[in-house]
């Protein structure tokens, strides 16, 4: 149950993509313009018609110190888990639980959740059944007699889509209300509306929700490819020569309390969770609306959760993933709801690629940013301005906020939409 | 924080497609009757496998049980269940999306893994191997036969976007994951969607298929499969002191959730009271369950909380009970801790002896017995239950199904990665106006 007179703040926020591994470096690169998408390093691309991406380019060790750990765990998950953890150590809760009795802190412990979105699964992980498929000459007796000599008995644990979960859950032991939300590109986003959803309905305390995601790798570029989603250089949101987006691979998350509590504490707040909107389009697994109308029901229904009116929005952080009919139909839906009169819009695949299930989420640690700074970072591969998109209010430069709010637009297969609401804070 | 009164919600419609049965009504009937859905596995050649056994789903017949059979071909198996059981469950409650109000409808699924095909992964291998290991040339091979279609089957909202195609839901949608407490986790959030007032209907369940050579593998490799294979039907025996593994299930569970005083109004069937949630992270370890039942026991706590009730209005309990050594014990001890004196009273069955293990889909499935249970008046047994164990020492209902008068029953999922949901669904006769 939603309480106007509870407010819902975000206190910590991480990030891991090819831009950076902190969210003072993603920034840097996404406020002066400089893309972290480059020819590709994980397999060779010689003979491939896609050369780039925005890797990681860190070692897991980096990322996850505990080397005992990587044996169970795949690489999307380091980017979880770094992620997430990240965002607990920057909201303090740690420091802040350090300090409490023993009853307190089981009961700390039992009202922090964690929600994360993931991005289910890969192709590559499946790859270590192929030496066996090689030794049993494709005959599947010979496959089951051989299974245990060839493949690691972690094979499963490695690649349960709900690891990050896991695994944070047992280093933070925040052992409250949580959810491994796998919905595509909408996974990461919708994690923050169901956490800030269950602190507002005294589900839990405190949440940290992050969305996670690894998606470039041989199979999917192929497939997108095929589909002809694939760019072969960094995206270009709106943009007439738009051709496409380019895969990136990371994670971000926040953590969500009530203002009071982080008041009480003594916490920093990044901003503040207003409200959400979520809707299918009811259209399969790959197709779109023609004329983005479930993209407006979602930024109506976010306006409304929210109590805000249009007007009050100072920007937007569209999807942009850089697909021709995909960023056509997600202006469309902004302008059926805003009219002429647009906030600045902006969209960040340009800088570190299309992170799927973190994508969405990425987004709003950077908005969080741009909010506190007053400044909307540019689109720095746009031209010109698509003519069937135009008039929009998207630029190469840095613009202003009209106010401290910002939407944010996620779309994703399956004909989702996402939108949320969110203030800044200076 | 104020208390709000919350919003009630109903169960009008069910539908489920499992390996004892096609339809609802047939896995209802086959459970009563004490069948066992398990035997050796036909899907493929599981003959060099540990685990030469499974509990398929039999007869299933795709193409009369899915209504826009133009979807099967972006179909899986598991989407096929899914779309089935959720057809039945709309039919059953006799409604479904329309024009005016198909944006007030959502859907709220717990999905299987998203591992790939056996004969995809075999394409890959014969294209892109060098010497067993991937090579990522072969699939620049012109005669490389990806198809973007079985791409499209593997994302992992793939079921998601079938079944708002398939009923024209454009309200909220979700699809998660917590393993074996998906099915739990996905109703859990269905619930919460519709008393924040997001919906006023949703079609809310689980659907898995694990039985193909890639997903038996990953359970063979860790040693969680019962290896009885001479004795496919008496292997699940859940809370059995010789218990010695899981049987792999599938399929699917849908139910059809619904305002309740505009169920009473249009004059609908309602099984029960979907009436709590509750959800916790064990926190322990990753496959092995806190043997003092430390996360579960905080789940159901919960779960009662948020039903308004206490532990001594649960009259059944829909256990997990998967038939492993651990998850039993552990399950067993947060019962015990959590029912204390009454737990002598409170009758406990895991249906998972009879369909095995559904994995992403048996919170679903079990969600679905549990309000089935309600309606008729009657617990389904503990199958295959022959030697205590002084671990698991709860009231047990073996031998024969239990006829009662069931006020509330209690239906938990305890997954891998130590996600734990509980639900509690009350009888109707129960609620006071």
């Amino acid at each position: 149950m939603k309480n106007p007179s509870e407010k819902i703040v975000f206190t910590g926020s991480g990030i891991v993509c090819g831009a950076g591994t902190s969210v003072a470096e993603v920034w840097e690169r996404l406020a002066s313009g400089e893309t972290a998408v480059a020819p590709f390093t994980q397999f060779d691309g010689t003979k491939w018609p896609v050369k780039v991406a925005a890797e990681v380019l860190q070692d897991n060790r980096f990322l996850v110190a505990d080397r005992k750990l990587h044996k169970t765990i795949s690489r999307t998950d380091m980017f979880g888990i770094y992620a997430t953890e990240s965002a607990i150590e920057d909201s303090g809760l740690p420091t802040y639980r350090e300090g409490l009795g023993e009853e307190e802190t089981i009961d700390f412990n039992d009202r922090s959740g964690l929600i994360i979105g993931s991005g289910g699964g890969n192709y590559t992980s499946n790859y270590e059944y192929l030496p066996l498929i090689t030794e049993a000459k494709g005959e599947l007796p010979g496959f089951g007699r051989e299974l245990a000599n060839q493949v690691t008995p972690m094979w499963l644990l490695k690649n349960l889509p709900n690891n990050v979960l896991c695994h944070v859950g047992i280093r933070t032991q925040f052992k409250g209300t949580n959810a491994c939300i796998t919905n595509q590109c909408s996974s990461g986003v919708l994690a923050v509306a169901e956490a800030a959803s269950a602190i507002w309905n005294n589900e839990a305390d405190r949440i940290a929700a992050a969305g996670h995601d690894a998606p470039f790798e041989p199979e999917m570029v192929y497939y997108y490819h095929q589909l002809g989603l694939m760019s072969g250089a960094a995206p270009k949101p709106f943009d007439a020569g738009r051709n496409g987006t380019v895969f990136g691979e990371g994670s971000a998350a926040v953590v969500l309390e009530r203002e009071a509590d982080a008041k009480a504490r003594g916490a920093k707040v990044l901003g503040e969770f207003l409200g959400f909107g979520c809707c299918s389009e009811a259209t399969g697994i790959l197709d779109l609306e023609p004329d983005g109308d479930g993209v407006r029901r979602a930024i109506e229904a976010a306006l409304d959760d929210a109590g805000i009116s249009k007007a009050d929005v100072g920007m937007i952080c569209a999807h942009g993933n850089g697909n021709q009919a995909s960023d056509l139909t997600e202006s469309m839906g902004i302008r059926h709801v805003f009219g002429d009169d647009i906030p600045p819009v902006t969209a960040f695949k340009w800088a570190y690629g299309h992170l799927i299930a973190a994508s969405g989420i990425a987004d709003l640690v950077m908005i969080l940013e741009a909010l506190k700074r007053g400044i909307i970072p540019g689109i720095a591969t746009l031209e010109e301005v698509d003519s069937l998109i135009a008039p929009f209010p998207v630029s190469r430069e840095a613009t202003k906020p009209r106010s401290d709010i910002a939407l944010l637009i996620c779309q994703g297969f399956g004909g989702m939409n996402v939108v949320l609401a969110v203030r800044g804070r200076c | 924080m104020a208390l709000i009164k919350k919003r009630r919600i109903a169960v009008t419609g069910i539908g489920m497609v499992t390996p004892i049965g096609n339809t609802a009504a047939e896995t209802w009937a086959a459970l009563l009757a004490g069948k066992s859905g398990a035997a050796p596995t036909q899907n493929f050649d599981a003959s060099g496998f540990t685990t030469t056994f499974s509990a398929e789903v039999k007869g299933f017949d795709a193409e009369s049980a899915v209504p826009n059979r133009k979807l099967l071909k972006y179909a899986s198996r598991s989407h096929r269940f899914a779309l089935a059981a959720a057809a039945e469950a709309l039919s059953d409650a006799g409604i479904a999306p329309t024009e005016s109000d198909s944006h007030r409808w959502g859907l709220s699924v717990g999905a299987g893994m998203m591992s790939v095909a056996y004969d995809d992964l075999k394409v890959v291998h014969d294209y892109a191997t060098d010497g067993g290991q991937f090579d990522a040339a072969g699939l620049m091979n012109p005669d490389f036969p990806g198809n973007p279609v079985n791409f499209c089957r593997w994302q992992s909202n793939a079921g998601l976007g079938l079944l708002t195609k398939q009923f024209g839901i454009r309200g909220y949608a979700t699809s998660v994951h917590t393993a074996c407490a998906s099915g739990g986790q996905a109703l859990g959030t269905a619930l919460k969607v519709m008393r924040r007032g997001q919906c006023d209907y949703m079609l809310a369940g689980g659907f898995d298929s694990m039985i193909n050579p890639i997903g038996i593998s990953g359970f063979c490799l860790l040693g969680a499969l019962s290896t009885d294979n001479d004795n496919p039907t008496g292997a699940s025996r859940p809370f059995d002191a010789t218990r010695n593994g899981f049987v792999l299930g599938e399929g699917a569970g849908f139910l059809v959730l619904e305002d309740w005083d505009r169920a009473k109004a249009r004059g609908a069937t309602i099984y029960a009271e979907f009436a709590g949630d509750g959800n916790s992270l064990s926190c322990y370890r990753i496959t092995d369950s806190p043997p003092d039942g430390n996360g579960p026991i905080q789940a159901i706590e919960q779960a009662l909380g948020d039903a308004g009730i206490t532990a001594a209005d649960i009259d059944y309990v829909n256990a997990h009970g998967t038939s492993t050594q651990m998850n039993d014990r552990s399950e067993c001890s947060a019962l015990k801790a959590v029912f204390a004196g009454r737990v002598e009273e409170v009758r406990v069955s895991s249906t998972k002896s009879s369909m095995g293990h559904l994995i992403a889909a048996a919170g679903a499935v079990e969600a679905a017995v549990c309000c089935l249970a309600i309606r008729e008046g009657i617990a389904p047994m503990n199958a295959n239950y022959e030697t205590p164990d002084p671990d698991c020492d709860v009231n047990l209902i073996t031998g024969a199904p239990q006829p009662m008068r069931i006020r509330a029953a209690l239906s938990n999922s305890l997954g891998f990665g130590g996600s734990n949901s509980s639900l509690v669904f009350r009888n109707p006769e129960e609620v006071k106006p």
